[in-house]
């Protein structure tokens, strides 16, 4: 008697848990409430963050049946997750993620859907071609859509501080190491970049001047073992970097400088400089909850500049920036095909790419959008500036982490650090590139 | 008697049954697991049903063996042992012990003070620090106030030296060379110090004396920053001091509570026989102890082969991984740039590995000290 009120116990708890496992499923399934779990690329130290979470609310509030479960991550934490998601297996639903280099895992894995027949030709038209370019995806097919087109190298000058000192706009690689006295004399860094992140100085700086000195088939050359990182010339980039360091034109205090530190200390006119990517502009924009600013509006007009790096010597390809298509969202594959959840993941996706969200975007400083039918009306002066920039640069070179295997460019970003600190040669830092790049081409 | 024998080993299994189960599902199948993966090509995604995997053999192994960073890390973890064990707990004792034999006065409040660190989050003992030890931080300001003023009375008097009848600044060899010799190797860094500072005193020196001191100052005064934290060997220093600053208190706590379970008799006859502060140190308060030195050795080990918040918060392993410990190391495998799983878990293998070792050998310590006792 005894056994059996303890089996039936044990059964009202068994399907206690089992009702509760598949609560959900039914509840998908007869489309009254589904849930999207949305990972999102955000800095919430940024001042638009106030914006970007009403976003999300408007969404929710137009769609009460679809529960949108959004998470805020920027950085190396954005991409530690995204890996803990892959090793789980269990992607969020929709994702913000690269056209390949750090998301190159979930392209090769296809974890995400080809956006093409979801979004429709017509909804795609409103984009830039480039955009839709499927060759410069890792997976091949359309794996997210590129919001922007993406600029990695962007000189932010403080043009007021250099007319104070009698200083102008450097064109060329000797002008901005001649002001380093001058600057120094005042107090003044010359080039500030935060570079404890060791992907900094190979996104924001490197690959413009790997760009300058090899060009771009170079890289398509060396991943099939034509050419050789250890060659001179791609030497010679590696040497333009112990160059800034040695000549002082940056300091090698900005290894101990993190990310979101630079901003602030390049606004309160500690350094005449500051490089990072096309994305950083937006640490300067007024806050809309606060009013306040790194840089006001006022003083972005009349003191900032947008530049790029002047040229350096010996250089092959003048005027190359680095430049990648850039970020979007997709859809995770593990969604079933025709579901509640796909519409509702696909709604979302319009919603976001909508001209609404990208005029939004636009203005709020995060970038310029691939869409067509958005305009720059209300925008901030270091907006326009940025418009302006993307305009006169000449040509764009790979962005490296784009370009190479994971495997080959974590090398390259952490022999660029021991060049910095002086604990590699340019060319002991080369041989050790090329190394992982043997090992890449040996796998394949 | 047989049915109480009958019904102690029913108890037993009642009580050991639960936390076997929770053990094996929690703890067991885990590390069985990780080295089955540590001997696979498991590439992410679902275990069962997913993409095949396959046992490849001892390769994760071999590569570690030969990767420098593997070992490098692995040495930054002896050091974080080295410190835990041989500075927290004697340091951690000596304290305890002044508190517990009233040799300081205000017991309660060191022991306070002292135990502050152990109660606040390690990530923002890290960021606080990082930011302390920062190039723009607050020590590296100090310093360089200091510097500056100590240096801007020798620049003025160099000037002082080199004006004409009418007070203005004669800008010839001599001054060049007396601004080098103040500080050459500062004036090295600006290649052509000569060439720079001629040319820079024609353009940029005003007739204020007070103004071109500033500028020559800036220019020639030796900045401090803690730059030197980016070098190998030296890099590991200020996270093995935060370590000890955080963590002693702790281990304070444990030995002065241990302490003052000791029969007060026992120490007071002791003193009435003569015996000295160190003989009642050595003789009756150390083997008091012997047990929770123990466990707090193996609480230093395995805190320190497992540390990775502190780190991370410091320096995230960098720069160019010089501190990188196993943890960090096994971490930027499974998580960064490409993904390896299977070599992330023959770190975590390895971590094992390496903590049993030095738990034996601080049992087989143990054992041997308890055996001349």
């Amino acid at each position: 008697m005894k056994n059996i009120k303890r089996i039936l116990l044990l059964l009202a708890v068994l399907s206690l848990v089992l009702s509760m496992g598949f609560a959900e499923g039914i509840e998908e399934n007869s489309g009254e409430k589904v849930t999207l779990k949305v990972l999102n690329y955000y800095d919430t130290t940024e001042p638009g963050y106030e914006k970007e979470r009403q976003v999300w609310q408007n969404f929710r509030d137009e769609n009460p049946n679809i529960d949108l479960v959004t998470e805020d991550l920027c950085n190396e934490a954005f991409h530690q997750k995204v890996s803990a998601y892959i090793a789980s297996g269990n992607l969020p639903d929709v994702m913000y993620m690269y056209p390949s280099g750090r998301s190159m895992a979930i392209h090769e894995n296809k974890l995400v859907k080809d956006l093409k027949p979801l979004l429709g030709e017509e909804f795609l038209s409103n984009f830039v071609s480039t955009a839709l370019n499927t060759k410069t995806q890792g997976s091949g097919y359309l794996a997210e859509l590129p919001q922007s087109i993406c600029y990695t190298t962007v000189v932010y000058t403080n043009k007021g501080l250099l007319t104070s000192l009698g200083l102008k706009i450097p064109t060329t690689y000797e002008e901005l190491k001649a002001m380093v006295p001058t600057l120094k004399a005042n107090g003044i860094q010359t080039v500030l970049m935060a570079n404890k992140d060791d992907w900094v100085m190979q996104s924001c700086l490197f690959s413009t001047i790997a760009g300058r000195y090899v060009g771009t088939k170079w890289f398509d050359d060396v991943k099939m073992g034509k050419v050789k990182f250890t060659d001179p010339e791609f030497v010679q980039a590696l040497n333009m970097v112990k160059t800034m360091y040695d000549d002082g034109v940056i300091s090698r205090n900005t290894i101990q400088l993190a990310y979101g530190e630079a901003p602030g200390l390049f606004a309160s006119g500690k350094a005449a400089f500051f490089v990072d990517g096309d994305w950083k502009e937006s640490a300067f924009l007024t806050n809309h909850t606060t009013g306040e600013s790194l840089i006001s509006p006022a003083k972005q007009e009349t003191d900032l500049a947008l530049i790029p790096f002047p040229a350096l010597p010996g250089e092959n390809y003048p005027g190359t920036v680095s430049s990648t298509l850039g970020c979007g969202f997709g859809i995770s594959s593990a969604i079933t095909a025709g579901s509640a959840k796909e519409i509702a993941a696909v709604k979302l996706m319009k919603y976001l790419y909508s001209s609404e969200i990208q005029q939004q975007y636009l203005e709020l400083g995060r970038y310029v959008p691939t869409r067509k039918d958005v305009s720059a009306k209300k925008v901030e002066p270091i907006v326009k500036k940025m418009m302006g920039y993307y305009a006169q640069s000449e040509s764009t070179c790979y962005v490296l982490d784009s370009a190479l295997d994971p495997s080959v460019y974590t090398v390259l970003n952490k022999v660029l650090q021991e060049i910095g600190l002086g604990s590699k040669t340019p060319k002991e830092a080369a041989a050790e590139v090329q190394k992982a790049m043997d090992k890449y081409i040996a796998m394949q | 008697m047989l049915n109480k024998e009958k019904e102690e080993k029913k108890a037993y299994r009642r009580f050991v049954i639960p936390s076997l189960v929770i053990f094996i599902f929690v703890m067991a199948f885990p590390i069985i697991l990780s080295f089955i993966l540590s001997l696979s090509n498991f590439s992410g995604g679902k275990m069962f049903g997913g993409s095949r995997w396959k046992i490849t053999g001892l390769q994760n192994y071999s590569y570690l063996f030969s990767d420098s960073y593997f070992w490098n890390a692995l040495l930054n973890n002896i050091y974080l042992v080295l410190i835990s064990v041989f500075g927290q707990l004697p340091l951690g004792m000596i304290l305890a012990y002044l508190i517990y034999r009233k040799t300081v006065k205000g017991g309660e409040f060191w022991q306070g003070i002292l135990y502050v660190p152990s109660v606040i989050s390690v990530i923002v003992i890290g960021i606080m620090w990082n930011l302390i030890f920062s190039p723009y931080g607050p020590v590296s300001q100090i310093i360089n106030n200091i510097n500056t003023t100590a240096f801007t009375k020798e620049v003025m008097a160099v000037l002082n030296g080199h004006l004409d009848f009418n007070g203005a600044l004669v800008v010839n060899s001599s001054l060049i060379k007396d601004l080098v010799n103040i500080n050459a190797q500062a004036a090295s860094l600006l290649g052509d110090p000569v060439s720079v500072l001629t040319t820079f005193l024609k353009t940029s020196a005003t007739g204020d004396l007070e103004e071109t001191t500033r500028l020559l100052t800036n220019l020639l005064c030796p900045k401090w920053s803690a730059s030197f934290l980016n070098e190998k060997g030296v890099a590991m220093l200020p996270i093995l001091f935060v370590t000890l600053w955080c963590w002693t208190g702790m281990y304070l706590i444990l030995f002065l509570a241990n302490m003052q379970k000791i029969d007060p008799q026992t120490l007071d006859s002791a003193q009435i026989d003569g015996a000295k502060e160190s003989t009642i140190l050595r003789h009756i308060i150390l083997p008091e102890l012997s047990g929770v030195i123990l466990n707090s050795a193996i609480l230093c080990i395995a805190g320190s082969l497992s540390t990775f918040d502190l780190i991370y918060a410091m320096t995230g392993g960098g720069p160019a991984r010089i501190t990188q410990v196993l943890s960090i190391y096994m971490y930027e495998k499974a998580f960064t740039g490409t993904p390896n799983y299977p070599l992330s878990n023959a770190i975590s293998i390895m971590m094992v590995v390496f903590s049993l070792v030095l738990i034996g050998i601080t049992k087989a310590v143990q054992k041997r000290l308890e055996g001349d006792r």
